[in-house]
């Protein structure tokens, strides 16, 4: 065999996890997400059934996880050639989602199947942790580095953009998309006025005195202005 | 091209959750590290807002003001390492923003020596805890190690400096430093986690 053996099995654990996935991917359209899609995938691309257990210990759902996995990864891909810098932090918010979407359109319909299997009460956490991840990976991919309560505030409100917009996304079924991608302009402009709403408040609140300042001057009194 | 050389695959069993443990506790370690700094940098800024007002600073100031320079240096280095690796920040950011703050402006109200006697309470457990982390921590991080044991110099300096401005003169000295610790040493396992 031409590899040498200082590959490391971590690369070609993930490389084939990957070929059993892709080979999933049109088999789900029409088998959905079961173990049995696995096990036909695996035959697809010649992997030994003995080998899926170790590929996908967690069998369909770990395929699911993959699945989401891949389309991020895939995502920050399309996008590290886009000239982000040029762009204002809300183009940017809607070019990612735009890609992450659009990376799923050869694949909508095993998407879908995902988010009606997602929906089922027991996937909950999975699903959460799921799209937790691709907005984590979003605010990441366009720059954002906050380390503050900044970075909870901004992964819910995208959140709440995107999983709104991937329903619109399932729906639509005019030829470009164009219904998703307006009703995705319309979820960031909702976010823009509550942003604006947030700054006023904000500006409001700095304008209330501090009591600390009363309190310190009783605590410690200026001598110069007491003549002691 | 058949994919089959079945000989790595023994080990990857073992690798995948082997490396995914030691991955999540380093996450932790410097969520609470990055958690601790930002308390630190409140605590500093809430001694200050009492003992730096225009017209009556008091002596002890500029000693602070050193001290939080510091821990913001400390701060950004986190911020940094945190985006590098990927790791999420705790999510008791606005508690510490405004505990830590309290914590501050209070002792510095109780008195200057009060708010040194905080100081030493607070940067005795910080040490112990990055001693831990040290200990901890394996000898492929280097750089990591590096830093953090620099960080960890510098807090107990600031332990020193408040000792020697006399933070065990404050009345009630026993009580109050114990309290402050408990409540540090509650903060590094909340941050840890949540």
């Amino acid at each position: 065999m031409a590899e040498s053996p200082q590959e490391t099995p971590q690369v070609t654990y993930e490389t084939r996890r990957r070929v059993l996935l892709l080979a999933a991917l049109p088999i789900v359209a029409f088998e959905g997400w079961t173990d049995a899609t696995l096990s036909e995938a695996a035959k697809v691309c010649v992997i030994p059934q003995g080998e899926i257990q170790l590929l996908f210990p967690k069998g369909r759902i770990g395929l699911l996880e993959a699945f989401s996995d891949w389309a991020d990864e895939e995502m920050l891909t399309r996008m590290a050639g886009a000239d982000l810098a040029a762009m204002k932090i809300r183009e940017r918010i809607t070019f990612a989602v735009r890609t992450r979407l659009e990376v799923l359109i050869p694949h909508k319909e095993a998407a879908q199947q995902a988010t009606s299997l997602l929906a089922v009460p027991v996937f909950g956490p999975l699903a959460a942790k799921m799209l937790y991840r691709t907005v984590d990976q979003i605010w990441r991919g366009i720059g954002d580095t906050s380390t503050d309560f900044n970075f909870y505030t901004k992964r819910a409100t995208l959140a709440a953009v995107y999983s709104s917009t991937v329903l619109a996304f399932f729906s639509d079924e005019t030829e470009d998309h164009g219904e998703t991608w307006a009703f995705l302009d319309r979820r960031i402009a909702n976010v823009m006025e509550f942003e604006k709403v947030k700054a006023k408040v904000r500006g409001a609140a700095q304008k209330v005195p501090s009591p600390l300042g009363v309190l310190s001057a009783l605590r410690y009194p200026n001598p110069t202005a007491k003549g002691r | 091209m058949p994919m089959t050389n079945p000989k790595p695959r023994k080990n990857m069993g073992q690798l995948r959750p082997g490396a995914k443990s030691s991955e999540k506790r380093m996450s932790e370690m410097l969520r609470v590290d990055h958690a601790g700094e930002y308390g630190a940098t409140r605590i500093y800024q809430g001694q200050l807002a009492v003992l730096s007002k225009r017209g009556t600073r008091q002596a002890s100031a500029e000693t602070i003001r050193h001290m939080e320079a510091q821990e913001q240096v400390h701060l950004e280095t986190f911020n940094r390492i945190l985006n590098e690796r990927q790791v999420r920040p705790t999510a008791l950011t606005p508690i510490w923003h405004v505990a830590g703050f309290a914590l501050g402006a209070t002792t510095a109200l109780m008195g200057e020596k009060a708010a040194m006697a905080c100081t030493a309470a607070v940067e005795d457990v910080i040490d112990e805890h990055y001693q831990n982390q040290l200990d901890e921590i394996g000898e492929d991080e280097t750089d990591l190690k590096a830093t953090i044991a620099k960080f960890r110099d510098e807090e107990i300096e600031h332990h020193d400096i408040a000792i020697e401005q006399g933070a065990e003169q404050t009345p009630g000295y026993r009580i109050l430093s114990n309290a402050i610790k408990a409540g540090t040493r509650l903060a590094i396992r909340l941050s840890e986690k949540v």
